[in-house]
């Protein structure tokens, strides 16, 4: 077996006692800095690079990549806790997940994130094993034209996503929409919404805007409840998740990982359209999607393990293509060249020893993040335990230091405050903040990615249907769209002839 | 409620014992700095106009490592990006001028974005002053496998429509590549991307069939024979890719590579400032950072601060005489 030889070999570096250590200390520090807001895994890979200048080129891979994933998990368990998504693709857990931890549920939430994860990432390294060379080049048949209808999709997923009312979540999105425009525009460089502001030179950037909307204006809210009822801190009534909520959840598993795998594969943005496309396909196929955004479980199961699946699939264009997919595989991409190696189309004959003890090490350091989640959840969930007194000011620092810490930008702390008084007026007013971010995300991948099809396709709308891809992604655009007015026509009709049929019962007696 | 006093205390006190232990700490670093003649005076930060991770952070970070080893004190490199590193640089202008603050710059914002934003926004030398240069950078024009080119001249003679990536406007390989296309009266469609990684995967996947790019990010790709190179905008061939012809070659006026300096806030003593120069300069000489300029693909270009003055104030009007001969605008409405 020619290619199950270097696999094997692969699990010998593994192996190797160095290798494990190196694995166990990335896994460690990622989800330290995933607990962290603000402090993402690009900055700590960043700064942690120098150390490995003098470690083995494997080893130090394997280092990082244990950061990278331990991170993604890292994040989740503050937007459990404490309704702070650390990241883009971790908003979507938030609705779920938080209420959820409102309702003394916080360890099942965190215990099925963490064995989505799990599983995300074990269907996507088992894929990233099989498959990677054959849908590498899936990623380069997606040009201007198929990411514009991706976002297009994604936005509209958006809408539908909302628990509460429709018109609210549209009016939210279209603030996001608008929101994303700001900064310099990357077409022409003229300035936009910026009021000649330096700092509002490249746009608003992700986390102030979520960690205020969400952290700060939660907070806020929340004080403002004390005075009217002492609320008691929450009972954390059951530490992992039942027999039950593991059946419940593992279907939403299986369907994450797929959607995971494969749009994780796309540079950009990737992870978040599969964490928000996994919470609209799960609210699609539930038998009452109303749970939805009241703690379902199924809501934090499948874009768990979406975004994981995505994190992990994220490496096959790096490794196979040499394309760094975000701005962390960028900065692995500069580590592995620093240490002599360029990642692309010949690392896998040239340097099959460093391939594969990249991919095999995932398995290990997924199973140690794994068995690091089971034990610390219960520690994790006594968080909640603390009076929100204190809680409070303590997360407001935090999220500070992290706003901070991103760009080494006092603008942005303000930023996070000025959205915070934002999320607090929405949430009073019965507006969430998840579709505004989540169309934020997705506004400026539309924008660009349209006037780039029109540019390349010279003019012509027609074009978008003749490319295969985005003809379809827009097939499928028209279907949701119209999806919910075809169902209640239906259902009118059935109503309808039921009626009729009672009606005609009746006259027969 | 006799409780809730007692924590109440204990709070505050050690909340006291925390702002004493800050004053203790603030006492020590004011008697630090009561010789102010003392160079370096405490750690030396190194602030990046860019992201991690992309070539000017590693640059910085390489050079930071061995400064650090010839100042003795710690080089901490710190991101701050924003507006294509114009807002680091007028952070770091406006500190005080004691050699405590180092900024990395970029060629591109003193020679190039002067063309693409509105004068108050573009950043001069009446607001830094320049240590040592460090290196050149250069940018390569590549042709996707598919559309079949071997070189410029195939592209300029093909009567098919192109479009061609760039990473970005304001870029020098917007500028290169609107130079070149000009001069060879070339007609075809520019798609700005938002960085060299997307400009060159759309050119792998034929989603464009040019774009320019730097080299350190194509090579790889010319390397696996994922994409062909046409043309190199460096006046002299580069030594990492001797093959390919330089736009001079080809009869065309593209001076265009990016470079990098050192920088520090103007006023710095005399003093300060040799002493920075040369820890510069002996952070370039040890092995590591050569073998990272390796690497990396960049050519070293370890010039004075004054030449580096010259060269890029040079550069800046040479920009702006092309564009304006050649009736192209890096911004809209051309």
């Amino acid at each position: 077996m020619d290619f199950f030889a270097p696999v094997l070999d692969g699990f010998g570096t593994v192996m190797d006692p160095t290798n494990l250590l190196y694995c166990l200390v990335g896994v460690v520090i990622g989800m330290l800095v995933g607990v962290l807001p603000g402090l993402g895994p690009a900055a700590t890979i960043a700064i942690l690079l120098p150390l490995t200048y003098g470690i083995e080129p494997v080893t130090a891979i394997i280092m990082l990549a244990g950061i990278f994933y331990g991170a993604q998990y890292g994040g989740t368990i503050t937007s459990v806790l404490l309704r702070l998504p650390g990241e883009a693709s971790s908003v979507v857990t938030v609705f779920d997940g938080y209420v959820m931890a409102k309702q003394g549920r916080a360890g099942t939430a965190l215990g099925i994130a963490a064995i989505g994860s799990f599983a995300g990432a074990t269907v996507s390294i088992i894929g990233l094993t099989f498959l990677a060379p054959l849908v590498a080049s899936f990623a380069l048949d997606f040009g201007p034209p198929e990411y514009a209808a991706l976002a297009l999709l994604g936005i509209l997923l958006v809408a539908t996503i909302s628990g509460a009312s429709k018109i609210k979540a549209i009016i939210a999105a279209a603030v996001g929409l608008l929101l994303a425009t700001v900064g310099r525009d990357i077409f022409t460089g003229a300035e936009r919404f910026t009021f000649g502001n330096l700092s509002m030179a490249d746009g608003i950037d992700f986390a102030p805007l979520a960690m205020g909307l969400f952290g700060i204006g939660e907070i806020l809210y929340n004080l403002e409840d004390r005075h009217r009822a002492v609320s008691a801190p929450i009972k954390v009534k059951r530490v992992w998740p039942s027999g039950k909520d593991i059946k419940q959840a593992a279907p939403a598993m299986g369907r994450g990982s797929l959607l995971g795998f494969f749009l994780g594969i796309l540079p950009g943005g990737g992870a978040t359209i599969s964490s928000l496309v996994s919470y609209a396909v799960e609210k699609k196929v539930a038998k009452d999607p109303s749970r939805f955004g009241k703690g379902a479980i199924e809501g934090v199961a499948g874009p768990e393990t979406a975004n994981n699946a995505a994190a992990t699939s994220s490496f096959i264009p790096l490794l196979t293509l040499g394309i760094p997919a975000n701005g962390t595989m960028a900065i692995i991409f500069g580590a592995l060249l620093i240490q002599g190696i360029t990642p692309g189309p010949q690392l896998i004959g040239n340097d099959p020893e460093l391939f594969w003890g990249v991919v095999n090490s995932m398995y290990i350091g997924n199973i140690l993040l794994l068995l690091m989640a089971i034990p610390l959840v219960g520690v994790f969930i006594r968080i909640l335990r603390i009076r929100a007194a204190i809680l409070a000011p303590i997360t407001v620092l935090i999220t500070m230091l992290g706003a901070y810490t991103i760009r080494n930008s006092i603008f942005d702390v303000f930023l996070v405050v000025v959205f915070g008084a934002l999320g607090y007026v929405m949430k009073k007013f019965g507006f969430e903040p998840g579709p505004l971010v989540l169309a934020f995300v997705l506004g400026s991948l539309l924008e660009s990615n349209l006037r780039r099809s029109l540019l390349v396709l010279e003019g012509d709308l027609g074009g978008f249907f003749t490319r295969p891809i985005s003809a379809s992604l827009l097939i499928v655009f028209v279907i949701v769209a119209l999806w919910p007015m075809l169902k209640s026509f239906i259902d009118k009709r059935k109503t309808n002839t039921l009626a009729v049929q009672v009606e005609t019962e009746k006259e027969k007696v | 409620m006799k409780n809730r006093f007692t924590r109440r205390t204990l709070l505050s006190l050690s909340a006291a014992g925390a702002a004493l232990a800050l004053t203790a700490c603030g006492g020590n670093v004011g008697g630090g700095s009561a010789d102010p003649a003392k160079f370096p005076n405490g750690p030396v930060t190194f602030t990046v106009g860019a992201a991690p991770g992309g070539s000017t952070d590693l640059i910085a970070r390489a050079l930071s490592e061995g400064l650090s080893d010839e100042l003795g004190v710690a080089v901490p490199a710190v991101n701050k990006p924003g507006a294509n590193g114009a807002l680091a640089t007028e952070e770091v202008a406006e500190m005080d001028p004691d050699g405590q603050n180092l900024v990395m710059l970029n060629a591109s914002l003193f020679t190039i974005t002067p063309l693409a934003v509105s004068e108050e926004e573009a950043v001069t030398f009446d607001d830094v002053d320049v240590l040592a240069g460090l290196s050149q950078d250069d940018y390569v024009m590549i042709a996707s496998k598919k559309s079949g080119f071997a070189s410029f001249d195939e592209v300029a003679s093909s009567d098919e429509k192109l479009s061609y990536g760039t990473t970005g406007v304001g870029t020098g390989s917007q500028l290169a590549q609107e130079l070149l296309l000009a001069q060879a009266d070339v007609k075809g469609t520019t798609v700005p991307f938002d960085s060299g990684a997307p400009a060159l995967t759309a050119v792998m996947g034929n989603q464009v069939q040019i774009s320019t790019v730097q080299l350190g990010e194509a090579k790889p790709q010319i390397d696996a024979g994922t994409v062909e190179p046409l043309v190199i905008f460096s006046t002299e061939r580069n030594e990492f890719l001797p093959d390919v012809p330089t736009a001079k070659e080809l009869g065309y006026d593209v001076p265009v590579s990016q470079f990098r300096a050192v920088g520090v806030p103007k006023g710095l003593s005399a003093e300060a400032k040799s002493k920075l120069t040369e820890a510069i300069q002996g952070a370039t000489e040890t092995e590591t950072y050569k073998e990272f300029n390796k690497n990396n693909l960049l050519t070293p270009h370890e010039i004075s601060g004054e030449e580096v003055i010259k060269e890029w104030t040079a550069l800046a009007e040479k920009y702006k005489s092309l564009t304006e001969e050649n009736g192209i605008s890096l911004v809209s409405g051309k």
